[in-house]
């Protein structure tokens, strides 16, 4: 009963601001909290390892209970644990941390385009993003996540996401949901979005980026037979479409799940039971991920509702210093009296040259309108990533356009970023 | 010639258990450093003795993300049990053992995996999962050693009597070896400053 009231309190309290961002998946919060390296969660950041997915499939704590013992920042206390007897006549009690639960990331850029814009040949976009990260947790069943972020001169999203965490198996979150915050989007290495996260549905007014803004989500995850692999799950709904206060721009809500499977590696929720190893290394989990997800929207635009859905699959699969990541996807566009169906996939693989070298490449193909004689956009994007350092990551891509209508708007693309 | 081993084995043993032998004590001071801990300070060697290690392993724990303890003097010949007290994989590997690089691969909690430092030396000890993490093992010649605690403070017990050389080891610090003799009883005062 307790915990229920808890739960509702959290609903009720909890506000939903939030602008479209992209959405950051590295913390250097928790790097200071545990006193630990960046590498014990990242391949390279964003890019989650297996132990950093199990670090977030537990609610941003160490797996099996142990998140207290391993926690190096002492906490302050907002109340003793004994007040829990005392409740309801007594608040309950809490923790904060030590010290702010803040970071810092910066990118900087040098672009050069293969076409002249307006911009001219090249250019130096320094910075281009600034954020402010938090996250932390409270007690042992809340946690949040969230961001302010300055892109450009003009552009500022911020983000956040508290959840209460029932189990591993149970988290109910509030706040910034979607499926960008759970897709290879928020973990790529490269400057360039992920070609399926950027289709748009007729009305240019929805892509995966956008998410589903503020809402509710349902997730989960669970480690397989053996502790090896295991499952993840989440269902959620949003507002979709937001104007500038953060309302809902129209009646209707956008709907999103996912689910996925892994077989081998670390279990999904972490542990060490059946992981002993000859080899080891924080980017080898040799497993095999695959996984569907689906949403459905309704977006107001000048011709009336753009009745959008998306349906796809990927795979994860790691193989020593391998990875390769595939996702296809279909969109269903209504508007204006049109349908319009659009095909996306990407595939690509990371090779780990040395533990601070990744070689990279990616395939993408769109065919935005699978119904008209339009060739479709290819392109390849070959990258080498660079950590410099834990926290500071340098990336050289350039991306090249195979079809004839994307001619010369490719271009190279060198990035600085860190987080502190 | 193994006889005459024995019997210097043997003369040694009473030499030390009829009380021959004394104490160093003394204290180190680290410079530039947040304490004065984790000094080895040690007896490189006792003339015409090879000594055995200890019967049975000695154990470093990996517990909550740290080697305990972070420096650890052995005598040659020690094997050492690595124990993941963790509920996450850890590893562990030497990148300059003088017995050789090794790699232990990664294991579960509760369970250890073991090497044997049969050569004198420094071996730096890190988990390849959590690059943090370090410890040290000096593998050293005797049983006279003993590590400084945060003030600095030391004592090497039971050493026997006569004149060696005591030299130290830390791992960002260094000081050169005092020659030092040791008393049938009592203790002798020993202290060093470690600088870079």
């Amino acid at each position: 009963m307790k915990k229920l009231f808890l739960v509702l309190f959290t609903a009720a309290t909890m506000g939903v601001l939030l602008w479209e961002v992209q959405s950051v998946q590295a913390f250097p919060v928790f790097a200071r909290k545990y006193k630990t390296s960046c590498s014990t969660c990242h391949y390279a950041f964003p890019k989650l390892n297996a132990f950093g997915k199990a670090f977030k499939n537990n609610g941003f704590r160490y797996p099996a209970g142990t998140d207290e013992e391993m926690r190096k920042e002492e906490p302050v206390s907002l109340g003793s644990e004994a007040y829990k007897k005392v409740f309801p006549d007594a608040i309950w009690p809490t923790d904060i941390p030590g010290t702010p639960p803040l970071a810092f990331r910066a990118i900087g850029r040098f672009l050069k385009f293969d076409k002249n814009t307006e911009d001219g040949k090249s250019s130096f976009e320094m910075p281009h993003e600034l954020a402010l990260l938090f996250a932390g947790t409270f007690d042992d069943h809340i946690s949040y996540h969230g961001e302010i972020e300055f892109e450009h001169a003009a552009e500022i999203g911020y983000d956040f996401k508290v959840q209460y965490d029932f189990s591993p198996a149970a988290h109910l979150a509030f706040g910034t949901v979607g499926l960008n915050h759970m897709m290879a989007e928020d973990l790529r290495l490269t400057a360039n979005h992920y070609n399926i996260v950027n289709l748009r549905n007729q009305s240019g007014t929805w892509r995966i980026r956008s998410g589903a803004a503020g809402g509710i989500e349902l997730w989960g995850a669970g480690n397989g037979p053996g502790g090896r692999g295991g499952f993840t799950y989440a269902a959620g709904v949003g507002n979709g479409q937001r104007d500038g206060e953060n309302y809902d721009k129209n009646k209707s809500k956008d709907f999103y799940g996912r689910v996925t499977y892994k077989i081998g590696g670390l279990g999904e929720i972490g542990g060490t039971e059946g992981q002993g190893s000859s080899t080891s290394a924080f980017y080898i989990d040799n497993s095999f991920r695959i996984g569907g997800f689906a949403y459905s929207g309704t977006a107001v635009a000048y011709a009336g509702d753009d009745d959008f859905s998306v349906i796809g699959g990927d795979i994860d699969w790691w193989f020593n210093r391998l990875n390769v990541v595939a996702a296809a996807m279909q969109m269903k566009s209504t508007y204006a009296g049109f349908e319009r169906k659009s095909f996306t996939y990407f595939s690509e693989a990371n090779y780990v040259l040395y533990p601070w070298l990744i070689a990279y490449a990616r395939y993408e193909f769109t065919d935005k309108n699978t119904d008209d004689n339009i060739d479709a956009q290819t392109t390849i994007l070959p990258a080498i990533v660079a950590m410099v350092r834990a926290n500071v990551k340098c990336s050289l891509e350039y991306k090249i356009p195979l079809d004839s209508a994307g001619k010369n708007t490719g271009g190279l693309i060198f990035q600085v970023d860190f987080g502190l | 010639m193994k006889w005459i081993n024995g019997l210097i084995t043997l003369s040694f043993l009473i030499f030390v258990s009829s009380g021959m032998a004394g104490d160093i004590k003394g204290k180190v001071k680290v410079r530039a450093a947040r304490n004065s801990g984790n000094v080895v300070i040690y007896i490189d060697k006792v003339e015409g003795k090879v000594f055995e290690p200890a019967k049975g392993h000695s154990v470093m724990d990996q517990k909550n993300l740290e080697f305990v303890p972070h420096v650890f003097p052995v005598v040659v010949g020690t094997t050492v049990d690595f124990l993941n007290s963790d509920e996450v994989l850890h590893n562990v590997f030497s990148p300059d053992c003088p017995d050789g690089k090794f790699n232990l691969g990664t294991w579960a909690k509760g369970i250890m995996k073991s090497f044997t430092f049969n050569k004198p030396g420094i071996s730096t000890i890190l988990c390849n999962v959590h690059p943090e993490m370090e410890a040290y093992i000096v593998a050293v010649k005797t049983p006279y050693f003993a590590v400084s605690d945060k003030a600095g403070n030391y004592i090497i017990k039971n050493v026997p009597a006569g004149n060696y050389t005591l030299k130290v080891w830390h791992e960002k610090r260094k000081a050169k070896p005092r020659e030092v003799a040791v008393a049938a009883t009592g203790e002798t005062a020993v202290d060093f400053e470690l600088k870079r």
